[in-house]
């Protein structure tokens, strides 16, 4: 087999990358979790190690004084402005995911490793997007919380923080306490008397207990644990469907210096094509969340009133984008260009909530390969499903407001218990492959007992949803979607399968450390109380020895993702004269990468600038075309012609340039002379 | 532009404009001009320097280009710290063009300060109240509105640069003075063709021709020429962030709305004077001055946001009504619903953020400069401007706003057109509407205008929040058991809390605090029928009540005290004054 003459030079650097750019990445293992301060030591320790690929930036400092520290490595260190396009990898934005600050050191440890990584672009690592919350886990009592270290008044009381949590029983541990109660409504689990559920009057239980989180009522209202310690969110601090007057999430989206500091750094780094975030969610799976009420749907759009005269539509009638643009094109003014986010403004349609179906297709792609690469790594046993994206996160402003493709890895949930009698269940995976003729054909007994088994209603019965896929009105492609957002159902006796889970996983691996039995105690407001539940992080946090393992194994494919980002290139010219010192000049610009140029989202909200083409020459006068061609969208392995005219007295060589932002560009010399 | 070209002619612009201004700014402020970014600094310091004790003048943040922005404090330390006094917040010129916010500024505080001693009812509201007044919210627009050569309506925009054609070239392509007169006026060129011919009423201005009709002209747009040579021209200005677009509550991105900035508070002074306006929780009612059209608008700015409750509309509906009579003409709207939906808006973001009431005045009104006679119709002609422009033009016609620019400016409100060699169209004409104009009034109108907007930012500081505690019982109930009631009152339209800050919990409410060395508060809590006694009691904690004086109203409480001696009620407020009586039982 011969090399392709391209593949050459590449080939050479990776192994020049093997022999010689071998990086230094400090002996870190990964046998502990580190707090905030020690990955900040352990970024600047590789960047020390490793002058001349890497440094650290400084972005912010938090309420509770920690510094937010960035990792940059690339080529390109020493430039402010970036020629290459960059990763962005955020890491634990909400600071309660210990894991996924190891999984962006690994990453950097990888990325520094493999010059063939970072020959051709940067790489921004952070990895504690929420220093004060991630110190939490490091602390006594341990607890659960997102929380920045701003002051904030939860129950717009006359103090703030008053009320947080105690550790009434010593062990270090923030549990729950269940207190005998008349109007008590949870109940242990038959079976299972260390889980609680509530109570089902209509199967003639009753519920005994009251639930409160352990503590005091520190203030005196009558509440317990009301206003603890902490202000915002960070994880859920993003403009995108941000929660305005939540108590976590800040005064305003970017209201705490280090949100704001993301801001700036995505504003001022536009050579960023790609996001990763360590977390919870996992877009590498799970494609993000859809069925969102509140899309502008381009092909139903409605007129108001007082603009449909103006433009002579009707208001009764719904029309496609398409078909407003014909509408309001005879009215703009000559030479203004019409663009469909333009119309969706004008019309107030508001913002995009779902995400667009052409950006589903790679996200799905890329889950399939995720899955077979998980499969390689025996990575692939079945466990809980990852978070669903939350609103106001990261990788969703990522996806919607920066328009880049936005993934997202959670490196642990707990393992599925074993599953009684679940072997006919249809998977969402099963079912969308299936076309709606075949999940009909299943029958209305089996129908019947999947929607039973995914926790459909009891109203909702197999003939509608046979109704529904016949009229068209649902799909099996839909079905799925609502499936995976449905919660899971409760197992037989009401008990939360998650609970079940952690208490499986900490009978079986945690030696029950993962679980404090329920023990009496004398509560000095509440009386008679006991003490006991989950322990906090054992169901997001594996123990130590597990970490390098799962890091080894998942971690790497971000390289994988990485290698996919769109890019642009000059896949071909010709040139034609077309008389005297005239001459056609035509350039195709293909994206060779497997992820578009932009996404649909990033042309939706036109912030990533069209791929620029660019002609010049000696004494080179254009006659047709613009001297700056402007491309704005490549389909992934797909191409776009560009042509000029151009006038030159003599056959000169000119220069052709592709330019683009964040997804590499080109340049190639054409010889007016060898026209044909 | 060529900006060397610019800089030499902004420069010889200024001198020639500011003779003998530079004399310097003193009080009495004048208001018979304009004052350029410059003048409104000094007017500043003059007002700081005449009226030292009852101000404060400090530095916001800075705008994107590093200018100053100032805010002035009126507040009489002798009567108690700003802080602790309802505030009164002011902007304007937050859109670079629209600079009477800045006049009416600069009037509100020379009359307050000016009138303070010497008038009664000015005095007893300086001493009650505090004024926080930021004249020039969008410093540079306000800067190069004046240097650079503009139309009445560019220069809106904060100065981050923005790739408005997205060709990845930034701010390329501004509109050019080409005849070099501080003016952007309008390019026309003769074409048979055209949509255009010269109005037989008046041959400075063109009307649109009727089908079979012969054309005259084509308007080729602002004044400038494709510096960037992409075929278009002035597609690339300043900007565009717009500064009432950037805030922090219901932001959505430019492609919902443009102009709204990378994301919220991208400009760094819009953030600078939020954080300044967060600081301080005792503002009770903003006004940001804008113009133009004549309207005094409140919230919601979008529909989606539903309306306010009924309680905020009583008090928005008061004033805004006062408003109308203060300033005849003017129309008290609602944002959303009669004029466009906006995200991102600073009245919205004080509303939803710290709590306050607030409206967006849209100052100067068209008929103002129709040259009507009192008996006199309406002219025909077509209105002035299109779009949003003529919506707001209220019907005048460009013929009739000539004849005002004619027979009381002399002709300087509009340039007639002149011959001009373009470098790309050949010969062309220049001409139109000058820069201060059509939504600027003639100078002699400033004062009437800033005067009576003015008086309408005092009748509503006159409502701010102001309640009196009375200890109307004390009535003894068993051994060492009192009956204690009080009640709060205000007699002021504003309440000591909004309804929508209480609906969305938004800040603590008000607090009575009841202490005394050998007391305790067994119950207590709302007293809501003092003849069958009724009391919502606070179940926790009765010594600290919650609470919110309604405006025009009272709120009353009632408490078992058990003990002796002096107990202490202690009525504490964001908004209001705080207030306290003792009582001793016995």
């Amino acid at each position: 087999m011969t090399l392709h003459k391209t593949l050459r030079p590449v080939l050479i650097v990776l192994l020049a990358g093997l022999w010689l750019g071998q990086a230094a990445s400090a002996d870190l293992a990964f046998d502990r979790y580190r707090k905030p301060e020690e990955l900040n030591a352990a970024l600047r320790d590789l960047a020390k190690a490793n002058p001349s690929v890497a440094r650290v930036h400084s972005l912010a400092k938090s309420a509770g004084g920690r510094e937010l520290v960035l990792l940059e490595i690339g080529p390109e260190t020493a430039r402010t402005a970036k020629s290459l396009p960059a990763v962005f990898v955020a890491a634990n934005m909400e600071g309660t995911v210990p894991i996924a600050g190891e999984a962006a050191l690994y990453l950097a440890k990888l990325v520094l490793e493999k010059a063939e990584a970072r020959s051709d672009r940067t790489w921004y690592i952070l990895p504690c997007g929420n220093p004060d919350a991630a110190a939490r886990y490091f602390a006594k009592p341990l607890y659960r919380n997102a929380r920045n270290a701003r002051p904030h008044n939860d129950d717009q009381d006359d103090a703030v923080d008053e009320d947080g949590p105690d550790d009434l029983d010593g062990d270090g541990l923030i549990t729950v306490m269940r207190v005998k109660d008349p109007e008590g409504e949870w109940m242990a689990v038959p079976g299972e008397p260390r889980i609680m559920k509530k109570a089902d009057g209509s199967k003639g239980e009753k519920g005994v207990w009251k639930l409160y989180p352990e503590g005091l009522d520190n203030d005196g209202d009558g509440r317990y644990n009301e206003d603890g310690p902490g202000g915002v969110n960070l994880g859920t601090a993003f403009p995108h469907l941000f929660k305005y007057h939540a108590p976590d999430s800040g005064p305003w989206p970017g209201s705490e210096p280090e949100t704001f500091a993301l801001f700036q750094f995505f504003d001022a780094h536009r050579e960023i094509g790609l996001t990763l975030v360590f977390g919870e969610s996992n877009f590498c799976l799970t494609p993000p969340r859809g069925g969102r009420r509140g899309e502008a749907d381009l092909n139903q759009i409605k007129i108001p009133a007082n603009v449909a005269g103006f433009i002579n539509a009707d208001p009764d009638k719904t029309y496609t984008m398409a078909e407003v643009m014909e509408l309001v094109r005879p009215l703009a003014p000559p030479g203004m260009e019409l663009t469909e986010s333009m119309i969706a403004s004008f019309l107030g349609l508001g913002a995009v909530v779902n995400p667009l179906d052409e950006d589903l297709k790679f996200y799905k792609e890329l889950s399939d390969k995720y899955k077979e690469f998980l499969k390689a790594a025996k990575l692939d046993a079945k466990r809980l499903d990852p978070a669903p994206d939350k609103d106001g996160s990261f990788e969703l402003w990522s996806y919607y407001h920066l328009g880049l493709p936005s993934f997202s890895m959670d490196l642990w949930t707990l393992p599925e218990p074993p599953s009684e009698k679940k072997e006919d269940v249809l998977t969402p995976d099963q079912l969308e492959k299936m076309t709606n003729d075949e999940f009909i054909a299943l029958g209305e007994e089996k129908i019947d007992a999947f929607l039973k088994a995914a926790g459909a209603p009891d109203s909702f019965k197999a003939k509608q949803v046979i109704a529904g896929l016949q009229g068209g009105m649902m799909n099996t492609k839909k079905m799925a979607e609502m499936m995976r957002q449905m919660p899971k159902p409760p197992s037989p006796e009401g008990a939360d399968p998650k609970e079940k889970a952690l208490l499986a996983w900490s009978d079986k691996e945690l030696g029950g450390k993962g679980f404090v039995p329920w023990k009496p105690f004398k509560h000095p407001t509440l009386g008679e109380a006991e003490i006991g539940g989950a322990v906090p992080f054992a169901d997001n946090t594996p123990p130590a020895a597990k970490i390098e393992g799962l890091l080894a194994g998942q971690v790497p494919w971000a390289l994988e993702v990485a290698k996919k980002m769109a890019r642009i290139r000059i896949a071909d010219t010709a040139v034609k004269r077309l008389g005297t010192g005239v001459y056609e000049i035509k350039v195709w610009v293909e994206n060779a990468g497997e992820l578009p140029y932009p996404t649909a989202m990033g042309r939706r909200n036109m912030r990533i600038i069209p791929a620029v083409v660019t002609v010049a020459g000696p004494g080179v006068e254009i006659v047709e075309g613009r001297a700056r061609s402007l491309v704005p969208a490549v389909q992934a392995r797909g191409a776009q012609l560009v042509t000029w005219i151009v006038r030159a007295e003599r056959p000169v060589k000119v220069e052709v340039k592709a330019e683009t932002q964040n997804a590499w560009g080109d340049s190639r010399t054409i010889d007016l002379g060898g026209a044909k | 532009m060529k900006k060397a070209a610019a800089l030499v002619l902004s420069i010889l612009f200024i001198g020639a404009a500011l003779p003998a201004q530079k004399a310097g700014i003193s009080v009495p402020l004048r208001f018979d001009h304009y004052y350029t970014l410059e003048q409104v600094y000094e007017a500043l310091q003059a007002l700081h320097k005449a009226y030292p004790g009852l101000t404060a003048l400090e530095v916001v943040g800075r705008s994107d280009e590093g200018r100053p922005i100032y805010a002035m404090t009126v507040n009489n330390p002798k009567t108690g710290p700003a802080l602790g006094k309802p505030g009164i917040y002011v902007d304007g010129n937050m859109h670079g063009n629209e600079i009477q916010g800045g006049e009416i500024s600069l009037y509100l505080l020379d009359y307050l300060l000016g009138s303070y001693g010497r008038n009664d009812e000015v005095t007893q509201l300086v001493d009650k109240v505090c004024f926080y007044v930021v004249p020039v919210v969008n410093v540079d627009g306000r800067h190069h509105f004046f240097a650079d050569a503009n139309t009445s309506s560019s220069n809106r925009s904060l100065r981050i640069p923005t790739d408005d054609d997205r060709d990845g070239l930034v701010d390329e392509d501004f509109p050019d003075d080409i005849d070099g007169d501080g003016n952007i006026c309008t390019m026309r060129i003769r074409d048979p063709f055209g949509a255009w011919k010269t109005d037989p009423e008046d041959p400075r201005l063109m009307v649109r021709i009727k089908p079979g009709e012969k054309g005259e002209w084509t308007i080729l747009g602002e004044e400038g020429i494709d510096n960037d040579g992409d075929g278009r021209v002035n597609e690339d200005a300043e900007g565009y962030v717009d500064p009432n677009r950037n805030w922090g509550f219901d932001w959505a991105p430019p492609y919902v709305q443009s102009g709204s900035g990378e994301y919220p508070f991208s400009g760094t002074g819009v953030k600078a004077l939020a954080e300044w306006i967060f600081a301080r929780p005792n503002i009770c009612i903003g006004w940001s001055f804008h113009n133009f059209g004549g309207m005094y608008l409140r919230g919601p700015s979008r529909k989606g946001l539903g309306e306010y409750p009924a309680q905020d509309v009583a008090v928005l509906d008061y004033i805004g009504r006062q408003a109308e009579r203060i300033m005849p003409g003017y129309r008290y709207l609602i944002s959303w619903k009669d004029l466009y939906t906006t995200y991102g808006d600073s009245i919205e973001w004080l509303t939803q953020t710290t709590g306050a009431y607030a409206y967006v005045p849209e100052v100067f009104q068209a008929v103002s400069e129709s040259f009507r006679g009192a008996s006199e119709k309406p002219q025909g002609g077509d209105a002035s401007g299109e779009g949003m422009m003529a919506m707001l033009s209220s019907g005048v016609s460009e013929r009739e706003r000539l004849k005002f620019s004619d027979h009381l400016a002399q002709g300087e409100l509009y340039k007639p057109w002149t011959p001009f060699k373009h470098p790309a169209y050949g010969a062309i004409e220049i001409g139109g509407w000058v820069k201060m104009s059509s939504r600027l009034g003639a100078p002699f109108t400033i004062k009437d205008l800033v005067h009576r907007n003015a008086m309408v930012v005092i009748f509503s500081a006159k409502h701010a929040p102001e309640v009196t505690l009375e200890v109307t019982e004390v009535k003894a109930v068993g051994r060492n058991l009192y009956r204690v009631r009080t009640r709060l009152a205000n007699g002021k339209a504003i309440p000591t809390m909004s309804a929508v800050a209480q609906k969305i919990d938004l800040h603590p409410k008000d607090m009575l605090k009841i202490s005394g060395a050998g007391a305790k508060v067994v119950a207590g809590g709302l007293l809501t029928d003092p003849y069958h006694d009724r009391v919502v009691n606070k179940r926790h904690r009765p010594e600290v009540q919650l609470l919110v004086v309604p405006g025009f109203g009272k709120i009353e409480h009632e408490f078992l005290v058990e003990g002796r001696g002096s107990v202490t009620f202690r009525y504490e407020s964001r908004w209001a004054a705080d207030v306290s009586k003792t009582v001793e039982l016995k």
